[in-house]
């Protein structure tokens, strides 16, 4: 419990909201996440930011109260969006999760043969029409990387829809989704079901206040 | 840069062989505007490569072992691998081959062309929709919506100052979006860049481009093609020949 409270601490902190007064710029040595708590989207760029070990600040931004200045960051309000000490915004989950992986050093997520890289591309676009295309433990191979991370943000939620039996057919789904709990970076940014719940519960009442669900300050 | 003008293979001619080294062979179809950038990326950066056309209205069964969805552009190399989604072929030639890069070394600069690429994702849902006459109800509102798409690329380059998506000279990004480009006078819209000047210079730089004319398909064999195309004639895609 205690970790879990600990791992929340970058991202544990309320929606920004209208009204808000627009962020200063981002430090150097940092890079910015406009973000959401619960968005699989975001949760992505997290798991890249926290999988290679980036310095970074996390905004939250209310979704069903956009802050005016949140529309100089992206045209259309969405998360999640970078931003850099050089004022440079980079926005599309994908986009920016290849942007951190190209960006910064350290461990490589994608790989660096370029058919290996396309292979993962492709792979991507089948995502969602076919499950259980897998034949080695992760998406990639035998070591987690950068696709395994682009789609777990929806297997996580799986369980919290309750529509975790959906791959109970697929025992190669299950052995990766357990194979993916182990992962640090997947670890350190796990949902408490009953969190994500509440979460849930509020936002279909169009709540405003579900961002903020089960943050105690 | 063999074979761009061959017959197209359909059900029952037998299978290739393999991709003799030093090669690289694309699965295409002459007036396939996703195969087009393929075949644009290739030839930019003057990669050698041999062309077999496929006929999409009569679809050999071998083909779908090269691609199991059964879409041109594929791409094969000698050593058997297999790339397919336009997109993704573009970017792996890129990577792969040495020469002139089509995509930024920066980081940043490299998001920035993936960015401006989505803002024109929703061009070629709009001008197939045109190409296939599938608009007859709502004519005038789907011209609206194409006017907004393209208002959105016009306002990249008004705020880049420069004649190309990537900058001053031609790149990746301009590849990518040009097929569409260069079907609007095909289904009679040249007139929606009416609006948006800075998107109308940029189309005539990039005939001028030696890559881009050396592909481009003039407006009346687009037209013949489209025609026999939704007739679902199986001489369609061999139009011309």
């Amino acid at each position: 419990m205690r970790r879990r409270l600990e791992s929340m601490a970058e991202d544990a902190t309320r929606a920004l909201g209208k009204g808000s007064l627009p962020p200063g710029p981002v430090p150097e040595g940092l890079i910015r996440i406009y973000s959401m708590r619960f968005c699989p989207y975001s949760h992505r760029t997290r798991l890249i930011l926290q999988a290679k070990g980036i310095r970074h600040e996390v905004i939250n931004i209310n979704l069903k109260n956009k802050p005016e200045w949140y529309y100089t960051k992206h045209p259309f309000g969405q998360i999640p969006v970078l931003e850099n000490s050089k004022h440079q915004l980079i926005y599309e989950s994908v986009i920016a999760c290849e942007y951190l992986d190209d960006a910064y050093p350290g461990r490589k997520l994608y790989p660096f043969d370029p058919y290996e890289r396309a292979r993962q591309k492709m792979l991507l676009e089948l995502f969602y029409k076919i499950l259980g295309y897998q034949n080695t433990v992760f998406f990639g191979g035998d070591c987690i990387s950068m696709i395994d991370y682009l789609f777990w943000p929806w297997f996580e939620r799986l369980d919290v829809y309750g529509i975790a039996d959906c791959v109970s057919h697929t025992p190669a789904l299950r052995l990766w989704i357990a194979a993916m709990k182990q992962d640090p970076a997947v670890c350190a940014l796990l949902i408490d079901k009953n969190i994500f719940l509440g979460f849930l519960n509020l936002y279909f009442q169009n709540n405003p206040d579900a961002f903020d669900y089960g943050l105690s300050c | 840069m063999s074979g761009g003008s061959a017959r197209s293979l359909g059900k029952g001619s037998p299978p290739p062989g393999p991709v003799p080294e030093g090669v690289i062979r694309v699965y295409s179809m002459r007036f396939c505007p996703f195969a087009e950038r393929t075949r644009l990326v290739l030839n930019a950066k003057g990669i050698r490569h041999e062309v077999i056309n496929i006929n999409l209205k009569n679809k050999p069964e071998w083909f779908f072992e090269k691609n199991p969805l059964g879409l041109v552009p594929v791409l094969e190399n000698s050593q058997g691998q297999l790339i397919y989604e336009s997109t993704i072929t573009c970017e792996y030639l890129d990577e792969a081959y040495p020469g002139k890069k089509l995509l930024p070394d920066d980081p940043y600069e490299k998001a920035r062309q993936k960015m401006i690429f989505e803002l024109s994702s929703q061009i070629p849902t709009l001008l197939i929709c045109f190409l296939r006459g599938q608009n007859k109800d709502d004519y005038s509102g789907q011209k609206e919506q194409l006017h907004k798409e393209f208002s959105k690329l016009e306002e990249v380059l008004t705020n880049k100052k420069t004649t190309f998506f990537g900058g001053k000279n031609i790149s990746m990004v301009d590849y990518l979006i040009w097929p569409w480009f260069e079907r609007l006078e095909a289904v009679e819209l040249i007139d929606c860049v009416d609006h948006t000047p800075k998107l109308k210079l940029w189309m005539e730089a990039m005939r001028k481009d030696p890559t881009v004319s050396a592909l481009i398909t003039d407006a009346k064999t687009l037209r013949g093609f489209t025609d026999l195309y939704l007739q679902n004639s199986p001489d369609a895609c061999d139009y011309g020949l």
